[in-house]
């Protein structure tokens, strides 16, 4: 049997640990335009210049040769034929396959705003490449402009702020953060980084950038007709998932690879899993997207379940953040707040039922919340205050000695 | 595998087992009678939690059989070990992100108060020989080690 996976983030490599758990003598192949495996999630620290290129591996060192993985790096899949039963790569080889998982992850989406896309001092920051790229342009930098003001865009501006950089964040809404967090959680964060250099234009957008005779923008213009001096910009507006190899290849694809719940594709022997299929891609789900494809890659019978993805950590400056579900309030909500100079925590409550947490400043023991809020449960019945509810409410043990919910 | 079993009915909510993951932890030489309580550097792996109706329910990590911090770890730090099958942290490796934080649903993994960049997590005591601290000081004998 042959495997071949394209792609070595967390999906594609936890696919293929898993195939290799089921078929230990099948063939796998690893196929990515990455030349290294890095966490995403870590690339701020490696502008910063906190960890170099190693340093961001999520996985064991040895981890092809542990699981006898073939890799192919350096390249990309530029076309799938699912009637060939092969894959065609940009340096011309054909890839035959038996199984086939698309683990090929997202691309950055540059705005088409003014010549955004065409200046060469204009970076995403998705791969180990951007980040590269960036800590190079930064060397002769002095000007830095961040458009977003979500993770991404905090990330880089973070990485860069540990090199000097003088930094500028445009955000169109009217707060950081806006996906993440509520005005108030979202001030915090804005104060630690401006105490650390940044300025904030918050309620606006780029809307016109031209390029100057270097090839490079060196001033966008707003939407109110103010401008910013800039020598690199990082445009944080999210990503959208790689599906430039898949014309011709009759591949079902909504926002990004439509997938059933056991993550096959409308091909047979194709299976997609992590960012390319538009699902949410937070590292958990993705993970689980992929040890689900590669289950049943190796014919057996599993199905993405967990599919919970409204969460997310927050970690900047030593403030620590948690929240999950809904963060903006609706009418016939219940809201409780709980504040002191440690801490800063809100609930939204409808129906009896959590909807929506945000933790900053103490998220310790903070996992339950996720528990309680996808399952919808009816906090009333517990006799608690409902910043008070823990595990201990829901306490059994089965005969393993593990836990499990009551 | 060895996992730490609880009997909760037995726990009487003394928190000798708190004091005892505080003192194997502590990265100052001493014996528990001169542990400062107080020094946040200073914290349990495990703690106790009380229901609804008053009674102690043990809060220690199970180490689980597929366990959601592992999971959910980005940067490679959480590992289950697969001789022992205990999961441990290498400090050195985390990316401080705490989704292992947010995805362990029983509530056990906490960021560490001083640095705010490290998940304090039970380790079984492996530099002790892997007899975890926590049972060896329990009164009750509510915890104790089994082969699962």
């Amino acid at each position: 049997m042959k495997y071949v996976i394209v792609g070595v983030g967390v999906a594609g490599i936890e696919a293929a640990r898993e195939i290799r758990k089921k078929d230990t003598n099948g063939d796998i192949l690893m196929i990515s335009a990455d030349a290294q495996i890095h966490s995403r999630c870590m690339l701020h620290k490696f502008i910063a210049g906190e960890r170099d290129e190693e340093g961001l591996n999520f996985t064991e060192l040895d981890f092809f040769e542990k699981y006898r993985i073939h890799w192919k790096s350096g390249v990309r899949a530029e076309k799938i034929r699912p009637d060939e039963k092969e894959i065609v790569l940009d340096d011309g080889e054909h890839v035959g396959y038996d199984k086939l998982l698309l683990a090929n992850g997202a691309d950055s989406f540059i705005p088409p705003v003014g010549e955004l896309r065409k200046a060469s001092n204009v970076y995403g920051l998705r791969n180990l490449t951007d980040a590269q790229a960036i800590v190079k342009e930064a060397e002769s930098a002095k000007e830095v402009l961040v458009i977003g003001s979500g993770l991404v865009g905090l990330d880089a501006a973070y990485g860069l702020l540990e090199r000097g950089k003088k930094l500028t964040i445009v955000e169109m809404a009217e707060q950081i953060l806006p996906v993440q967090l509520d005005a108030h959680g979202a001030a915090a964060y804005q104060e630690l980084f401006e105490k650390a250099g940044v300025r904030f234009v918050l309620g606006r957008k780029a809307s016109e950038a031209v390029c100057e005779a270097d090839g490079k923008i060196h001033k966008v213009t707003l939407d109110d007709g103010k401008e910013l001096a800039c020598d690199l910009l990082v445009v944080a507006a999210g990503v959208r998932p790689s599906l430039s190899g898949l014309e011709g290849s009759g591949i079902d694809c909504e926002r990004g690879i439509t997938v059933d719940a056991r993550m096959r594709t409308s091909k047979e022997d194709i299976y997609a899993a992590g960012d390319i299929t538009g699902r949410s891609g937070i590292w958990p789900n993705a993970a689980d997207q992929g040890r689900v494809a590669g289950r049943n890659m190796c014919g057996a019978e599993s199905e993405y379940t967990d599919t919970y993805a409204l969460k997310n950590t927050i970690n900047f400056f030593g403030l620590a953040t948690l929240c999950v579900g809904r963060i903006k309030p609706e009418e016939g909500d219940v809201i409780r707040i709980k504040e002191d100079r440690t801490q800063y925590k809100r609930v939204i409550l409808k129906d009896e039922k959590v909807e929506g947490v945000l933790l900053q400043g103490n998220i310790a023991h903070a996992g339950t919340w996720q528990y309680l809020i996808k399952n919808r449960i009816d906090v009333s019945k517990i006799a608690k205050d409902v910043f008070d509810i823990s595990y201990a409410d829901f306490y059994r043990l089965n005969e393993r000695g593990e836990y499990k919910w009551a | 595998m060895k996992r730490i079993i609880v009997e909760y009915e037995k726990c009487d909510g003394c928190k000798n087992c708190c004091a005892a993951c505080m003192q194997a932890h502590r990265d100052t030489e001493g014996t528990i009678y001169d542990l400062d309580l107080a020094d946040p550097k200073n914290e349990s792996r495990n703690t106790i939690l009380k229901d609804a109706d008053g009674r102690y329910k043990p809060l220690f990590c199970r180490h689980c059989d597929e366990p959601e911090c592992v999971k959910s770890c980005m940067s490679g730090a959480l590992t289950k070990d697969p001789e022992s099958g205990h999961v441990f942290y290498d400090e050195t490796r985390c990316g401080s992100c705490f989704m292992c934080v947010m995805n362990c649903s029983f509530g056990v993994l906490k960021p560490d108060r001083v640095s705010k960049s490290k998940v304090v997590k039970c380790d079984f005591c492996v530099n002790a020989g892997g007899e975890p601290s926590c049972v060896a000081s329990c009164p009750k004998k509510a915890i104790y080690v089994e082969e699962v």
